[in-house]
């Protein structure tokens, strides 16, 4: 088991209530939609993976690990195993594409060979290696987000956590995100997507986990978006 | 940590600096004034201290001994003088030996013929300067002591002034220290402010907290380093002019000398890089809480 959460809640301080008594497994190599209208709670739900919130109530395991009990030192090295995709891209503008990607390796303290080897495979992986010295500004907004699954991805990560990663594309860009996601997903890496892509999660017939003001409402195999 | 780390760390830092370049001249040049007034201030008090300790040490107690005490009494008293806790040497001065030096003062043919009016005396060093007035006291009380003389009221003085001037000097120490910290600290919050977006990620991606704060740690340490020694230079061809000048006009002052002054350069180059790492070390901690 790769992710559990047991009666997780999640309460901001001034009282906002995002999480509510969250039971869920998630397996080693599975692809996992999370969908919801704004404010359900996904997004909370991500953060507390990556442990950039910490429950208020229950555990999350992280590969066995307790990582709500987790001290802040430790914390850079659950994040090493896990690749995280955002809606914004969050690229470095004034590096470019091949050194955004090797940024990712510099700051895990890589060696220069792995570097080298590592980056242009992991650009190809993503059909961006021909960009490879353009800047981010250069790029298309689909190609700016593949820049961004390859860094999170170049550093061999067990899971890979995206909030809406389509949410600044258009439709037929959004398409190829999500096979790209798929495909890195057949390759073993387990995936997560919080999403509001109604369309993409319909046909793609992944297990959908759907959340309502904070509750988990629905957790079907091979599902659709919902109602 | 690797050397290749270490190398990225250093270029992340100059890259920084070179890109505030105006910031990074503005906070050298303020740390180098605060240093400089610091430094002043510090030299000023240090040869303070210095004078304050040649003239201390030159006091000493003069008990003049009763005529009519004879040898033995003499050498008892010698030893009970000696006895007293905080004195460190006492030197018999008798009859003679005080008109020899009268004499030598005065000139030999003005005393000529006339009988010797000076007393047996004990010329009496104490350990501390601060004792002077206690030890006077109590040869006073010895059998056979006519009168005691020191420096009363002018080592008190003395004291009362060196005292003060370590106190000023303390306070004005660390005020300039504190605006060195805020300033260095304000320049370091532009380059982590406008880096913020990069710190962020670096931070998803797995980056340690000090991975993240070195660059800006030695940015703070390099601006620090940089404004005292831009201070010292100052400082070093200053001194050295007021330095020659008092040597020329009144050299009776003693002052210490330029090479001591190399000695407090160091801790004020020490000073300064410290400032700077605490600075930016202020300014990086609110950054890291992702």
């Amino acid at each position: 088991m790769l992710i559990e959460m047991y009666g997780v809640t999640k309460i901001y301080p001034g009282g906002q209530v995002a999480l509510k008594d969250i039971n869920l497994k998630i397996s080693k190599g599975e692809f996992v939609f999370i969908v919801g209208p704004s404010g359900a709670g996904k997004s909370t739900l991500i953060k507390l993976i990556f442990r950039e919130e910490v429950p208020t109530r229950g555990q999350i395991f992280f590969a066995g690990k307790n990582i709500s009990r987790l001290k802040r030192r430790e914390v850079p090295y659950l994040r090493r195993r896990i690749g995280i995709v955002f809606q914004d891209f969050r690229l470095l503008p004034e590096k470019t594409v091949y050194e955004n990607v090797a940024f990712a390796m510099e700051v895990v303290e890589a060696s220069y060979k792995d570097i080298k080897r590592k980056v242009p495979q992991t650009l190809e992986r993503v059909g961006l290696l021909h960009k490879a010295n353009a800047r981010p500004s250069e790029l298309s907004g689909g190609e700016q987000q593949r820049v961004a699954l390859a860094r999170a991805l170049v550093n061999n990560p067990d899971i890979l956590v995206a909030d809406e990663p389509t949410g600044n594309l258009d439709p037929d860009t959004s398409w190829d995100i999500m096979n790209y996601l798929d495909d890195i997903n057949k390759r073993g890496t387990t995936i997560i997507v919080a999403t509001h892509a109604r369309e993409l999660v319909d046909s793609m017939k992944k297990r959908v986990i759907q959340l309502e003001k904070g509750s988990l409402v629905r957790d079907e195999e091979r599902g659709v978006y919902g109602k | 940590m690797k050397l290749r780390t270490i190398r990225y760390f250093f270029k992340e830092a100059f890259v920084n600096l070179f890109r505030n370049g105006w910031m990074s001249l503005a906070s050298i040049g303020a740390v180098a004034s605060a240093l400089i007034i610091f430094g002043s201030f510090l030299m000023i008090s240090i040869n303070f201290d210095y004078i304050a300790k040649n003239v201390e040490s030159q006091v000493e107690i003069t008990a003049y001994v009763e005529d009519s005490v004879d040898k033995l009494r003499l050498n008892q008293i010698e030893l009970g003088i000696k006895s007293i806790d905080g004195v460190k040497e006492v030197v018999f001065v008798s009859k003679e030996k005080a008109l020899e030096e009268f004499k030598k003062q005065v000139g030999e043919e003005l005393l000529e013929g006339i009988e010797n009016p000076l007393p047996n005396s004990f010329r009496i060093k104490v350990e501390t300067p601060q004792e002077v007035a206690g030890v006077a006291e109590r040869i006073q009380k010895i059998d056979g002591i006519e009168e005691v003389k020191y420096g009363k009221g002018v080592v008190e003085k003395l004291f009362k002034i060196t005292y003060w001037m370590r106190l000023v000097g303390l306070a004005v120490m660390a005020i300039f220290a504190a605006i060195s910290v805020f300033i260095i600290s304000n320049t370091i919050r532009i380059t982590v402010f406008s880096r913020r977006r990069e710190i962020s990620i670096m931070k998803y991606i797995g980056a340690t907290d000090w991975f993240v704060r070195w660059p800006f740690l030695l940015e703070g340490m390099i601006l620090g380093f940089s404004g005292s020694l831009i201070a010292i230079a100052l400082l070093a061809a200053g001194y050295s002019y007021l330095y020659n000048m008092v040597k020329l006009n009144v050299p009776m002052i003693p002052l210490l000398r330029l090479e001591e002054f190399y000695d407090y350069s160091l801790g004020l180059l020490l000073m300064g890089t410290f400032l700077g790492a605490f600075g930016s070390g202020f300014s990086v901690r609110r950054f890291l809480r992702v």
